[in-house]
């Protein structure tokens, strides 16, 4: 590809990698769970545009194609479908109780974000595509760890879950430009999916033994 | 002729099997059969990979065994079909006592060989990629395993666990990303993630990169194989999973993310040539090693008991490969070996104490657990006994090699920290199963007792503790000689 094309799609990349970190935030400081699931859903679709582009702009990296499907398909679609069924039929409240009230946590949030660019400061210069896309994914890993202490409720750790798994997916293209070999891809996709469903089970055990979702009963076991 | 896809393929075919089978004894028939013939076709393998050309590659280098997958495989498949052969009368009596259903059981059927063939592909895999996805599936499978008897507890334990899994994963994930990402060149098509590419080139790769890869590993993986600070699931896994569970989880299933963990850290030793990644194994192992000691030496439940000990052991076996001399790597190999043949018959019996008297914690079972249940409480003392590291079992020389070698290379401080940690475990297991065992019963119990309850399963493992402490047999021990290479970089 020539220059000014390489140009445009770092761009694009560096746009909708800010738009995922911009999403990551905002779950932290809303209160709905329903409205968590359609944030998650429109990062992962930033996730497979990212994706489309690499594929698109890249010569060798046909297979990328599948990677943004997969993703549209998978976590656009697919598992947002499934936790908002599963919450339907558990018929919890909707609001996500957090432990830290949202002007903390954004705080934290924002210290997270400092922090993912010191740690990846170093390897900026082995960034294919865009620029700190690196330090986008660290952070996602970090504010997801955050958002997963953070949270009750036990489909909210699962989308914290998912959303530290979007910022490794953005690692993957970030570092390589064409993200890892379709094998592991896949792997990982049928992975993520049977992990939700997993979860899925589980909570809704969790509901009926416990009639609550709320994790931090789940604290009998010690020693 | 193929040996590596039909070890995958055996296990699978099993639990596809249970999934369609309606009677019971079939499904643990099947599950039976299918690890017979992975320990068959193991035991080929080990005989193979002894000769040149010291690896064995099918369906283009996709499936990758050398020695040290090779003793991987033998021993997932020899804690499996113990597991196996305990698991179909463990559960005739759960049914009886009507503690779990009969779909609970035959998902147990279905799983077990679905987890057992998930550990076969991480240790098979060439790609670290597929190596990754294949832990994660042992983790997925394994998780509705430890909740299997539905309980408050129990869910606790497998919630704790899928989510401290999940995020070691997660961990792990980026780590290997980072990994690939130190191969990949500017301008050359994209590399091949093989390990065994990644380790041809080695000397090309990201040095920078490859450290921050395996920081990340080592979190990451190091949760999965229980290391402290991250083991907080181990003990809640492990007590409340039924004890088929247990033992898989405890004897093969921790070994397995270790392993996951060392063709990381062969990689990044052959990258950076420094000391950097087998320091950080000794420093989590000693911390392992120093956290469980007093756990042990405090504990009331029984299952707990022997859950803080493997985590005790999984320390020994990373201080030994830490001090990378070549005897305490064998040391270590040795000693996982010995203790995946030990602590299932201690699971075992601590699942028929808990049938019998309906509890784990120990203040209420004992004492007099000898003559309640004579064959159990004399296979939990012997194993008991070759868990401590007595003599002649081989956990005594295993532990001796790597304390041996650890003196002799001059980590004195090390060693002498590990001799004082195995010392207080062995105390605290001698000291808190002799008050069980021993002594007269206190209240008579004759309902739901099964005196010689999982003697063939319990006994085989012992039998094959005792002779493999005499007398190791020569592939056996080549195959543990060119492993302990590999690792040490030789």
């Amino acid at each position: 590809m020539n220059s000014s094309e390489s140009e445009l799609a770092s761009q694009l990349i560096t746009l909708l990698a800010a738009g995922m970190l911009v999403i990551q935030l905002l779950m932290v400081v809303q209160r709905m769970l329903l409205t968590s699931i359609r944030l998650f859903a429109l990062q992962s679709l930033m996730l497979a545009g990212i994706a489309a582009i690499v594929a698109f702009f890249h010569n060798n990296a046909i297979h990328v194609y599948w990677v943004a499907g997969l993703t549209l398909i998978g976590k656009v679609f697919f598992l947002p479908w499934l936790l908002n069924r599963l919450v339907r039929r558990i018929q919890i409240d909707q609001e996500i109780a957090p432990l830290l009230n949202s002007t903390a946590s954004m705080l934290l949030c924002g210290g997270f974000t400092l922090l993912g660019y010191i740690v990846a400061r170093p390897f900026t210069s082995l960034e294919r595509l865009g620029n700190n896309t690196l330090a986008i994914a660290i952070t996602l890993l970090l504010t997801g760890f955050f958002l997963m202490f953070n949270r009750r409720k036990a489909i909210t750790q699962v989308l914290a879950l998912l959303t530290v798994e979007n910022g490794v997916m953005l690692a993957a293209v970030a570092l390589t430009s064409y993200g890892m070999p379709l094998v592991v891809e896949l792997g990982i996709f049928f992975d993520v999916m049977v992990a939700v469903m997993v979860l899925g089970i589980l909570v809704y055990r969790i509901r009926e033994t416990f009639s609550s979702m709320d994790v931090s009963k789940l604290s009998q076991l010690k020693g | 002729m193929m040996l590596l896809i039909p070890i995958l393929l055996a296990p699978a075919a099993a639990g596809l099997f249970c999934l369609l089978a309606r009677s019971r004894p079939a499904m643990g028939l099947a599950n039976m059969l299918a690890f017979g013939v992975t320990v068959g076709l193991g035991v080929m393998l080990l005989r193979k990979v002894i000769e040149p050309p010291y690896v064995v590659t099918e369906f283009e280098e996709f499936f990758r065994a050398d020695s040290l997958s090779a003793w991987m495989v033998l021993l997932i498949s020899v804690v499996s079909l113990g597991t196996s052969l305990y698991a179909g009368q463990y559960f005739r009596r759960d049914l009886a006592a009507g503690v779990v259903t009969a779909g609970r059981v035959k998902e147990f059927f279905v799983l077990t060989p679905l987890f057992a063939t998930g550990m076969f592909l991480v240790v098979l895999a060439n790609n670290l990629g597929v190596m990754w996805f294949a832990l994660e599936a042992t983790a997925l499978s394994s998780v509705l395993l430890v909740a299997l008897y539905n309980r408050k507890t129990s869910l606790e334990a497998a919630w704790k666990y899928v989510m401290l899994g999940s995020l070691g994963l997660a961990l792990a994930l980026f780590g290997t990303v980072f990994t690939y990402a130190a191969a990949v060149n500017k301008d050359s098509a994209m590399p091949s993630f093989n390990w065994s590419h990644l380790m041809s080139v080695a000397g090309q790769l990201d040095p920078r990169m490859i450290k921050l890869a395996f920081v990340f590993v080592l979190v990451g993986y190091g949760t999965k194989a229980g290391l402290a600070p991250m083991h907080t699931w181990l003990p809640d896994a492990h007590s409340e999973a039924p004890s088929p569970t247990s033992a898989m989880l405890s004897g093969v299933s921790l070994k397995v993310a270790l392993y996951a963990l060392l063709r990381f850290h062969i990689l990044t030793t052959a990258c950076l040539g420094s000391s950097f990644s087998r320091t950080m194994l000794l420093v989590f192992g000693l911390g392992s090693m120093c956290l469980a000691a007093p756990f042990i030496l405090v504990q009331t439940n029984l299952k707990r008991l022997l859950a803080y000990s493997s985590l005790e052991h999984v320390g020994l076996i990373c201080v030994g490969i830490g001090l990378n001399s070549p005897v305490t790597i064998f040391g270590a190999l040795l000693h996982m070996g010995y203790h995946a043949l030990t602590k299932p018959v201690l699971f075992f019996a601590a699942g028929n104490i808990h049938q019998s008297c309906h509890t784990l914690q120990m203040r209420l079972i004992g004492p007099g657990i000898a003559k309640l249940l004579p064959v159990t409480a004399v296979c939990m003392g012997l194993a008991a006994v070759a868990a401590t590291g007595l003599p002649p079992f081989g956990l005594f020389f295993s532990e001796m090699t790597v304390l041996n070698g650890g003196f002799a290379a001059g980590h004195t401080f090390v060693s002498t920290v590990v001799l004082a940690a195995l010392l207080a475990a062995f105390c605290g297991i001698l000291y808190q199963l002799t008050r069980i065992l021993l002594g007269v019963p206190k209240i008579v119990r004759t309902k739901d007792v099964a005196p010689s309850a999982g003697a063939p399963a319990m006994g085989l493992m012992l039998a094959a503790l005792l002779v493999f402490s005499i007398w190791l047999p020569e592939p056996l021990l080549q195959v543990m000689k060119r492993a302990a290479g590999i690792i040490g970089g030789k």
